[in-house]
């Protein structure tokens, strides 16, 4: 069966699971820029955590379904409608044959997700069907939807669910992330101009990196550094002093010094900050960041039972 | 061995790229750990700090090179990279040349005029590393990225030649750019280029970029 695309929405992407085994020759993991809210959605059409949905950024597509349905949208808070009807986040809907999906402007938060009983169909390139626009590969022929685009889908029965109140991820604008001082930190002038201090998101937040404004980094780096390893959530610091946190879909290596990694805890996050947003990184050790991960882990497990390997 | 521990990751140095290159491959061929990503002075591994105590990740690491690293072979031949210098293909070539006090066809004569050895790809799929740049031309990285640095872009700093395979933010100096496919994602072998791979340019006109 199929679903049309009427309006594709400001970018709207096929994304499933990380693509892994690659990045030592420099492919990045892309998929869901939060991959918490990814799973959430799958849920609750009965799909795997990792199958293939639709991640929508700041303005969401609206899409025609051909025959009967379920969907669910989750993420950021935005005005969901099916022919006009309001429909509310998380929870499993039905949706008829002709019927119309219209996900708008996101107004908390950054990013929704919008999972299909099913999946949907997408190139799985080097192990997954996620997009990854930079390159131009996954998901549907490498790039954001487009009108006219028909999505295929193979719509099968599930159970309608809600998720529990306790596990609807909080949506905020003002946000704080556990971060640890990374292998550069100690270039910086002070550390403490880094964490625990407000940053403002600036224009530039995608899923490739994120700008951090407010203010500039004194860092001693004569731009020399050799290139190395970065990851989803570090945050690198040009020598021109603005900060920037990487995202999903960021290069594999970086000549930029390392100064915070933001814990993998709460690297999902960084799917929903957008531009305008404040944020603060608060400062942990490694230690403390990998207990404080088990800690939530054992908090969601009871929902979404692999989040091991979600978050 | 030196080992730094940030948050779930786990970092090694290395004394040369080839070194690193070699510690990647072994590290890669235990398949423990969730990505090992080699750099040009270091490898940085990531473990499942769901499951894994960092202490036992550190340990097992240095346990899985504590028998040493078995260099990768050199060697094989060369690849012949076409190259349009300057121009809106190479848009920081003038102010480099001006830099360094040199004109534009004596950079060209100095870039083409030598083999190059990969170091390491990265960054983006097939990014290439290529050292080796004659000391004369080694200049920084610019102090700001750009966002957008065009496919098949050939940039120099630090001493090295980058080769961008696919689009992406870049702070390297722009000096040209090639019509060689560094990465086809649908191919069979999607990275022509790897450490070790050697590679000659050579420079061609403007008008035959997509011959």
């Amino acid at each position: 069966m199929t679903i049309a695309v009427l309006k594709p929405g400001l970018q709207t992407t096929i994304q499933a699971g990380p693509r892994t085994g690659w990045r030592h020759l420099g492919v990045p993991a892309s998929g869901a820029a939060d991959t918490l809210s990814l799973a959430l959605a799958n849920r609750l059409v009965g799909n795997a955590w990792n199958a293939s949905a639709l991640e929508a950024s700041l303005l969401g597509p609206t899409l025609r379904f051909e025959q009967p349905a379920a969907f669910a949208v989750t993420g950021a808070i935005a005005a969901v409608s099916l022919n006009g009807d309001d429909v509310a986040l998380h929870e499993t809907v039905i949706a008829g044959a002709g019927d119309e999906l219209s996900v708008g402007a996101t107004e908390i938060g950054a990013r929704s997700y919008i999972a299909i009983a099913g999946g949907i169909a997408a190139d799985d390139v080097l192990g997954s069907a996620s997009t990854y626009l930079p390159a131009g590969f996954g998901g549907l022929q490498g790039r954001a939807l487009e009108q006219g685009d028909l999505l295929g889908t193979t719509a099968p029965g599930c159970l309608p669910l809600m998720t529990p109140d306790e596990f609807r991820l909080p949506m905020l604008s003002s946000w704080a992330l556990r971060a640890c001082p990374s292998f550069e930190a100690n270039q910086l002038e002070s550390r403490d101009d880094l964490f625990e201090k407000n940053w403002t998101i600036g224009r530039r937040a995608d899923r490739i990196g994120i700008q951090l404004e407010g203010r500039t980094l004194d860092i001693a780096s004569d731009g020399r550094m050799p290139s190395a390893a970065v990851f989803p959530g570090t945050v690198q610091c040009p020598e021109g002093g603005t900060p920037y946190v990487l995202s999903v879909d960021a290069g594999t290596v970086g000549g930029y010094p390392r100064v915070a990694q933001v814990a993998r805890a709460d690297r999902h996050l960084l799917g929903q900050l957008r531009p305008g947003d404040r944020v603060r990184f608060l400062r942990r050790e490694a230690a403390g960041a990998i207990d404080e991960l088990r800690a939530k882990l054992d908090y969601w497990r009871p929902w979404l039972e692999d989040i091991g390997n979600i978050i | 061995m030196r080992i730094q521990e940030v948050d779930d990751l786990l970092s090694v140095a290395a004394k040369s790229p080839a070194e690193a290159q070699a510690i990647a491959a072994q590290l890669l061929d235990t398949g423990e750990w969730l990505a090992v990503v080699p750099g040009i002075d270091s490898v940085v591994v990531r473990f499942d700090a769901a499951l894994l105590d960092a202490g036992v990740a550190r340990e097992t690491l240095e346990a899985q090179l504590a028998n040493g690293v078995v260099p990768l072979p050199e060697g094989g031949e060369i690849v012949r990279i076409p190259v349009v210098y300057g121009g809106e293909f190479g848009p920081d070539l003038d102010e480099l040349c001006q830099m360094l006090g040199i004109s534009q066809d004596a950079f060209v004569e100095m870039h083409t005029g030598r083999d190059y050895v990969v170091d390491m790809v990265g960054f983006t799929p097939g990014f290439a590393f290529v050292g080796g740049l004659d000391e004369r031309l080694r200049v920084p990285r610019r102090r700001d990225p750009r966002q957008h640095v065009a496919a098949g872009s050939i940039a120099v700093a630090d001493g090295r030649t980058g080769m961008y395979a696919v689009a992406s933010p870049g702070g390297w100096n722009l000096v040209g750019r090639t019509p060689f496919a560094l990465f086809d994602a649908n191919a069979v072998e999607p990275f022509p280029i790897h450490a070790g791979t050697r590679i000659r340019y050579y420079a061609i006109p403007a008008d035959e970029f997509d011959a």
